[in-house]
């Protein structure tokens, strides 16, 4: 698989602080993967995406995107590569409507207005908020904004895609409306996706999860590998799956297949054992 | 906030709505310059009248632009009542010290009331009907020239409109702030002067933090959208200027000529 972007030994130190964020990070993402970096609360996972995205600069170390060392001069090239969607939907918005902050990011480009007024309209289409195209956006639900937010990142057509958390501040609706729109969005066009979480749901979704610790990778694998350390992913600030717990639970009542089960796998076991009886 | 009818906007659709904003923004400066050209009664009711014609025109009830006087009673009160009593006058009605109450008197502060409602409500009118981000992008394309001098216009459109779209949001995050602060025990509006001040002070503080705090986000959402410095950046909004502006600005001219008519007259 071709690689979209891949970071050798970064390391970034924040200013004011003795410890480095990312220490010595290796990480190559494949192009139109869906992949989930996860870890605990100060684990290096926002500083690595504005890493990414240029937005502070590493110490040492290289980060290469489709192919192209980023650095002062093509940093602005990358980024139009790349789309953010991030964690606090209120703070993310700069239009004063809802088509203004949609079309920011074609304004930034210079593109024509002509172009501009159906590129926002096919990005509302997208996200399904046509509906909402004039109005501002306190008038908004949270879910509402980062589906605005989304279309604002999808009308400039990045092959990236990275959501800093976007679901963390959004109800358990919002948050399966943004994701099932990310799903589908995925089937219809080739992105790559990259999204930082604490939610369990968000990376049964992905194809490959890593875990940082410390600003360090310590885990990278498919969703099932990473299922299967158990309790264990408590250290790494995520909970069990659902299935996983419900099948701890029950494993010294029924008899169940070892390793990680998912919904559909844990339902199946237990029919098998009950007719077993 | 609700008291507040000056600077706020009202939703409506009326022909002063979809004037162009420019065109409402410099119009309503140039009124408030031609009222000073009034000079007695013929040239006051007709741009009295005129200004009843505009609010008629824009179908918003009279009530707004009377509450929209509210906050400059006091004002208004205060120069019309020195006005009243300190004209003076060979042949006053009423005098006692230095107070004099006369003909001319009374004549000059109804005056001086006109003139404050025809600004008042020409200034209401304004804001009534125009959306604050129209008002910006006025003021953006009316200081363009300044380019010229090295003004950076793009950059100031920018933090205008940035500034109104937080203005709502920061009323919020007071509101909140307060509740949080109310539900620890701090009493708003409660005791004297000093004590109401000091307790202003849980307000304020997390406030500016959370502005800060907002500034840095939205400053790293718009980086990587891609804004660089406002330069070579295209504009999603437009305004026209269509025939019934043309039309507007040259009643205004018409309106001038007809007022410099009457006041020599």
């Amino acid at each position: 698989m071709e690689n979209i972007i891949s970071i050798k030994d970064v390391t970034y130190t924040y200013p004011d602080s003795e410890a480095p964020a990312i220490n010595n990070l290796s990480l190559d993402i494949h192009s139109n993967e869906w992949l989930s970096i996860v870890g605990k609360n100060g684990s290096g996972k926002s500083t690595l995406t504005k890493l990414i995205d240029g937005l502070i600069e590493c110490d040492s170390g290289t980060i290469e995107i489709a192919g192209q060392i980023i650095d002062e001069d093509n940093i602005w090239e990358a980024r139009e590569k790349i789309g953010i969607v991030f964690q606090n939907p209120d703070h993310q918005f700069v239009g004063a409507t809802v088509e203004d902050d949609v079309a920011f990011g074609l304004e930034n480009q210079g593109v024509p207005r002509d172009e501009m007024v159906k590129e926002v309209d096919q990005a509302l289409k997208m996200v399904d908020m046509q509906a909402y195209k004039t109005r501002d956006p306190q008038s908004l639900s949270g879910g509402q904004k980062q589906r605005v937010a989304i279309a604002g990142v999808l009308a400039t057509k990045p092959q990236i895609i990275i959501m800093d958390e976007s679901t963390s501040m959004l109800d358990p609706n919002g948050r399966k409306t943004v994701l099932d729109l990310i799903k589908r969005l995925r089937k219809e066009q080739s992105i790559t996706i990259i999204s930082i979480t604490h939610d369990i749901e968000e990376t049964q979704l992905s194809e490959r999860i890593v875990v940082l610790n410390d600003g360090k990778v310590v885990k990278d694998s498919d969703p099932k590998t990473i299922y299967d350390l158990g309790p264990e992913l408590t250290n790494f600030g995520l909970e069990e799956p659902f299935s996983s717990q419900v099948a701890h639970s029950l494993r010294d009542a029924v008899k169940l297949p070892e390793g990680y089960l998912n919904e559909e796998e844990l339902v199946k076991s237990i029919w098998k054992s009950s007719s077993n009886m | 906030m609700n008291k507040l009818i000056l600077g706020r906007y009202l939703p409506g659709d009326s022909l002063i709505y979809r004037l162009d904003p420019r065109g409402k923004f410099l119009i309503t400066f140039y009124f408030i310059g031609i009222v000073f050209l009034a000079n007695n009664v013929v040239s006051y009711g007709f741009l009295l009248l005129f200004v009843l014609f505009a609010v008629y025109l824009s179908k918003i009830n009279l009530g707004f632009f009377l509450r929209g006087l509210r906050p400059m009673f006091w004002l208004i009160l205060f120069t019309v009542v020195l006005q009243m009593f300190f004209t003076p006058s060979k042949d006053p009605l009423w005098s006692f010290g230095i107070l004099t109450l006369s003909k001319e008197g009374l004549v000059i502060s109804a005056y001086i009331f006109i003139r404050f409602v025809l600004i008042i409500f020409i200034s209401t009118l304004l804001t009534l009907t125009t959306t604050p981000i129209e008002i910006s992008d006025s003021i953006e394309s009316i200081l363009k020239p300044l380019k010229a001098i090295k003004f950076p216009v793009t950059q100031v459109a920018l933090m205008l409109s940035i500034a109104l779209r937080f203005v709502p949001l920061l009323i919020d995050e007071t509101t909140k702030i307060m509740d949080a602060q109310r539900a620890r025990g701090v009493d708003f509006g409660e005791g004297g002067l000093i004590k109401r001040i000091k307790s202003f002070v849980p307000i304020l503080i997390p406030l500016f933090v959370s502005s800060f705090s907002i500034a840095y986000d939205l400053a790293i959402a718009m980086e990587s959208r891609g804004y660089k410095d406002g330069e070579g950046r295209s504009k999603y909004r437009v305004l026209s200027w269509s025939m019934r502006d043309t039309v507007t600005a040259i009643v205004m001219l018409l309106i001038t000529v007809i007022l410099l008519f009457i006041r020599s007259y």
